[in-house]
């Protein structure tokens, strides 16, 4: 596929990893919407990128989701490609020994990190792709997976709704691959992004550095080149491409 | 076209030819749910060369069904 012209919706556009694919496509001549809850970052990515449309949208509540995609449907037709990629980091061990006892995971976190990262791009997907079908659109859904989804110790939830994502790429590139649409993941490592930082210890990141191949973090613009690659590659379908520097070798 | 209708609906749905009827519908063959159906439309615009819309592939529900609509296209079976 080639990118000039085509309409694309990134969701989680504003920030991280989604703000370095929306200027990816951007460069590349596609027309970019983004999904995003961050209704106070759309000034300052309408600043860089004046052309970029922006619907917000919390991709976690389904009737917000499915509203969107009415509007965005109505405003500018049906998109060739949907990139799945808001989501939210987070790290806590099944059960942790304090100095006063046992604490397990928290419930509720669980249930948020499931619903961010999972659930939501069952909502996302289910919502464009029974449109694509119905005008009988082909083209291609890209889901933000993790090398996590192996299971990563210290991140219960967030290794469960990444090893959904993915199993749900291969499960949908079966079903969607002869109506026309690929479906894909990016699987990064360890990024070298704020949400990173944020949610792993400077020591926990430099002992990852250590065990990386490449002895560093993944930049997010190199997510960005592998997201264009498999978009642009028409015989790339239900797969994984991991992106981590060898650390899962 | 390199083989007829019925021949291609028999191998899709993994039938012989002689079953394929014009009464043949959906609810008869176990195997004809929703995911074959796709793996049929998709067979069916391959073959036939032609582009059947949303409305069309609701529409074929029965062998009968399928002839209806091709042949409302301009495609002889």
């Amino acid at each position: 596929m080639d990118l000039g012209g085509k309409q694309i919706i990134v969701t989680g556009g504003v920030k991280g990893l989604g703000r370095a694919m929306v200027e990816k496509l951007v460069s590349r001549g596609a027309v970019v919407t983004v999904f995003d809850i961050d209704v106070a970052g759309f000034d300052s990515l309408k600043q860089e990128l004046p052309d970029v449309q922006c619907f917000a949208c919390d991709v976690t509540n389904y009737e917000q989701v499915s509203g969107a995609v009415e509007d965005y449907f109505a405003s500018r037709g049906a998109p060739d490609v949907l990139i799945n990629n808001a989501g939210i980091l987070y790290s806590e061990p099944l059960i942790r020994i304090t100095g006063t006892g046992l604490q397990l995971h928290d419930a509720d976190m669980w249930e948020r990190v499931l619903r961010t990262n999972l659930t939501s791009v069952f909502y996302m997907t289910t919502s464009v792709v029974g449109k694509m079908i119905a005008r009988r659109t082909k083209g291609v859904v890209v889901n933000i997976g993790s090398v996590a989804a192996a299971g990563n110790p210290g991140a219960s939830a967030y290794s469960a709704a990444k090893a959904g994502v993915h199993a749900l790429t291969q499960a949908w590139a079966r079903e969607l691959g002869p109506m026309g649409i690929r479906v894909i993941a990016v699987a990064p490592g360890y990024m070298d992004t704020d949400s990173a930082h944020a949610a792993t210890s400077e020591t926990a990141l430099r002992e990852t550095i250590k065990r990386v191949p490449l002895r560093r973090l993944g930049k997010t613009e190199e997510v960005a080149d592998a997201v264009v690659a498999v978009i642009e590659n028409d015989f790339f379908n239900g797969k994984v491409f991991e992106l981590d520097g060898g650390l899962t070798i | 076209m390199g083989k007829n209708l019925e021949q291609l609906l028999a191998d899709v749905l993994q039938i012989p030819a002689t079953e394929v009827t014009d009464q043949l519908a959906m609810t008869d063959v176990e195997v004809w749910d929703s995911l074959k159906h796709i793996e049929l439309i998709a067979s069916l615009e391959e073959q036939l060369g032609v582009q059947l819309s949303f409305d069309d592939i609701v529409a074929m529900r029965s062998v009968g069904d399928i002839k209806r609509v091709l042949n409302n296209k301009g495609v002889t079976v």
